[in-house]
């Protein structure tokens, strides 16, 4: 027998919710919002590298999928138009960083340990990773993420990102090539 | 094995990557409660002007209970509740529960939803109705297997559960954990605020 205690937000399907908010239900947004809550911050906060900036990506993600939802052309694939929406974002929000920091990592680690879930754990090699993945190109580390964290197939990836299959698959390919030299070799130096 | 399907791209038992990725998956802990209550907060803010905002804050809110909406009540249960804790006296004033209205009793009413798809009743049980099962039977929707009911609760912070066929003892799935428990069963967690203090 099913367990009765399931949660609500399993229950219903993107396209339905869609539905029911684009009919004035809006309050059935909020389990869209749960729906992608939690796998969409990890990928902000990989792209961003800080936990605040991640969040308020995020934040305004789901704020603007919902003010643009009637033009959601495929309300069964909203979670990757809202992904689309979100990486857009973080690579504005990086842009910005980037001219205006310039930064590596090191200030943020902190921030991206305790943001993780086992606080404790939070280890040398933790930050290796999150200053590896900062000093990759932004279209790098998005590739990265979307296909081995995110776990989506290319062309998925093509959809949320705008870019091509074959283009894809060389950032992914350049990306691993690089973690693998910055983690294997201690390579200081960045790769833009 | 899923994640060597997944790490095509890489070497095939490239043990650094592998590691990579799999620490990058771990999970990320979000303050749900906070985060969904500003971005609703967000999405439900009135379209126009002080007046509607105002009206928004002097006018009782009724509720919508048509079966659809009704699933998501629990989690905006969720989000009021604890939103209510954690976003006391906003800076926005309309950030107030969209789920709660004034009960004739002047206090708020709460709706609870519950999913129980193959249940044949469901009962809410809390400090506020003596945890008796036969004081709040929920009312099934016609579609979806979504219980729900209303109830007006006096401000302050309520353990409550969900009575399933009468026998079986469930938490809110969509509210925190209470620290302690009652009756050796885990309870849910409720905290509502004091309507004046909006």
């Amino acid at each position: 027998m099913r367990d009765p205690g399931v949660s609500p937000v399993v229950e219903l399907s993107d396209a339905t919710l869609v539905d029911i908010v684009l009919k004035g239900e809006s309050e059935a947004y909020a389990t869209l919002v749960a729906r992608y809550r939690d796998r969409y911050a990890r990928f902000a906060l990989h792209m961003l590298g800080n936990r605040e900036d991640a969040e308020e990506a995020l934040q305004d993600a789901f704020v603007r999928a919902y003010r643009s939802l009637h033009r959601c052309g495929d309300p069964a694939r909203f979670g990757s138009w809202l992904l689309a929406i979100l990486a857009n974002r973080c690579r504005t929000a990086g842009g910005k960083r980037t001219r205006h920091e310039r930064r590596f990592v090191s200030a943020e680690d902190r921030h991206y340990a305790i943001a993780l879930d086992h606080p404790a754990e939070a280890t040398a090699w933790r930050e290796e990773i999150a200053r590896a993945l900062a000093r990759l190109d932004a279209d790098q580390r998005e590739a990265f993420l979307l296909k081995h964290v995110q776990e989506m197939e290319y062309e998925q990836m093509s959809v949320v990102t705008g870019a091509g299959v074959s283009a894809l698959k060389m950032r992914v390919k350049r990306a691993c090539a690089q973690m693998r030299r910055m983690l294997t070799e201690g390579e200081d130096a960045p790769t833009r | 094995m899923r994640q060597h399907d997944d790490l095509d791209a890489m070497d095939q038992g490239d043990e650094v990557l592998e590691r990579v990725v799999e620490e990058l998956r771990r999970p990320l802990r979000v303050n749900a409660a906070l985060f969904d209550a500003r971005v609703m907060d967000e999405v439900l803010r009135p379209p126009s002007g002080l007046r509607a905002r105002i009206a928004s804050l002097t006018q009782p809110r009724t509720f919508r209970v048509s079966p659809l909406v009704a699933l998501a009540a629990g989690l905006l249960f969720a989000v009021t509740a604890v939103g209510s804790v954690l976003y006391v006296l906003p800076s926005t004033p309309h950030a107030a529960p969209r789920v709660a209205a004034r009960s004739a009793i002047n206090s708020p009413i709460v709706q609870f939803g519950f999913a129980a798809p193959h249940a044949s009743s469901v009962a809410l049980v809390g400090d506020f109705n003596n945890w008796d099962p036969k004081a709040t039977p929920l009312r099934a929707a016609s579609t979806g297997g979504v219980w729900s009911v209303e109830v007006p609760i006096q401000p302050g912070r309520h353990l409550y559960a969900f009575v399933v066929d009468g026998t079986v003892w469930r938490p809110d799935p969509a509210a925190p954990k209470a620290s302690g428990e009652d009756f050796g069963e885990p309870n849910s967690a409720l905290t509502v605020a004091d309507p004046g203090m909006r």
